[in-house]
């Protein structure tokens, strides 16, 4: 039995939010939490959820949880999520899906908001996540960059 | 001796009961004692707002107010609306030192408490 856990999230309009969820994927698998960890959005960002389920599958997964990457499991992890987990069941059956909790409340977190009050610049430093956004610019038209300079793919707005 | 505030900055919802979990890692954070006054701003749908977190954080005596955005990705309210709402907080209370701190998904703890979750689904 091989083991895959899916992050899955929301997405943003904004090109490169999607990073947090990458970064946290590729540090869960290489330190073993399972031997495949893949991240999907159910909007904006890609890959989208049943692109990531397809990933762990064909990469050899034959069981997947589920982790919402959510502070709670409001609608998009109890309305959203089950119809395309049934969906993804019913094109891989052999496949035993399960879904974990959203974070809630845990100690952990508690110590996440000290160490990052640790690493706290002046809030004008923070704007420096849009510079770096246009990295991963995939000519999103919502993205709030689109259109601007700072916009690698489309620095001009749109005609019309 | 400067006091020093932690100002939590969250979202907010339209359930207001969705913020039990996030009020909870909150008292946790209280219980430490790390900081001499501790409280939470929202962005949107719940009060106080964070201009009035913020006010709050100046009348407990805070000297430098650290604003951390209790949110899991960076998309652009914690790239441009937080730090403009803490440059307001800036120049409205110009005495005191406002510093963002970094966003809650950025930690590298939160890689534990979801392995803890695939854990919990797996029993």
């Amino acid at each position: 039995m091989t083991h895959a856990i899916l992050l899955f999230s929301h997405g943003s309009v904004l090109c490169g939010a999607g990073e947090t969820l990458f970064e946290l994927a590729r540090r869960m698998e290489a330190r073993g939490d399972a031997p495949i960890v893949e991240a999907g959005f159910l909007n904006y960002s890609e890959p989208t959820f049943e692109a990531a389920f397809e990933k762990c599958v064909a990469r050899g997964a034959t069981q997947i949880t589920i982790a919402p990457y959510f502070l709670i499991a409001g609608y998009f992890v109890k309305v959203s999520l089950p119809p395309k987990i049934a969906a993804m069941s019913e094109k891989f059956p052999d496949v035993e899906v399960k879904v974990a909790e959203a974070l809630k409340t845990h100690e952990f977190l508690a110590d996440a908001i000290v160490n990052c009050a640790n690493r706290a610049l002046e809030p004008e430093k923070w704007r420096d996540i849009l510079n770096t956004a246009p990295k991963f610019c995939r000519d999103n038209p919502q993205c709030p960059l689109n259109g601007t300079p700072q916009c690698p793919l489309r620095p001009v707005p749109r005609e019309g | 001796m400067m006091k020093t505030a932690l100002l939590v900055m969250v979202h907010g919802s339209p359930r207001p009961q969705s913020n039990g979990a996030m009020f909870d890692v909150v008292e946790m954070v209280k219980a430490r004692g790390t900081f001499d006054f501790v409280t939470v701003g929202f962005m949107e749908c719940n009060e106080p707002t964070i201009p009035e977190a913020a006010a709050q954080c100046v009348e407990a005596g805070a000297g430098k107010v650290i604003a951390v955005p209790y949110f899991l990705h960076s998309g652009s309210h914690v790239a441009d609306d937080l730090p403009t709402l803490l440059e307001e907080a800036r120049g409205n209370y110009p005495d005191v030192q406002w510093l963002m701190g970094d966003y809650l998904g950025r930690d590298e703890l939160v890689a534990d408490v979801v392995a803890q979750r695939v854990r919990e689904a797996l029993v």
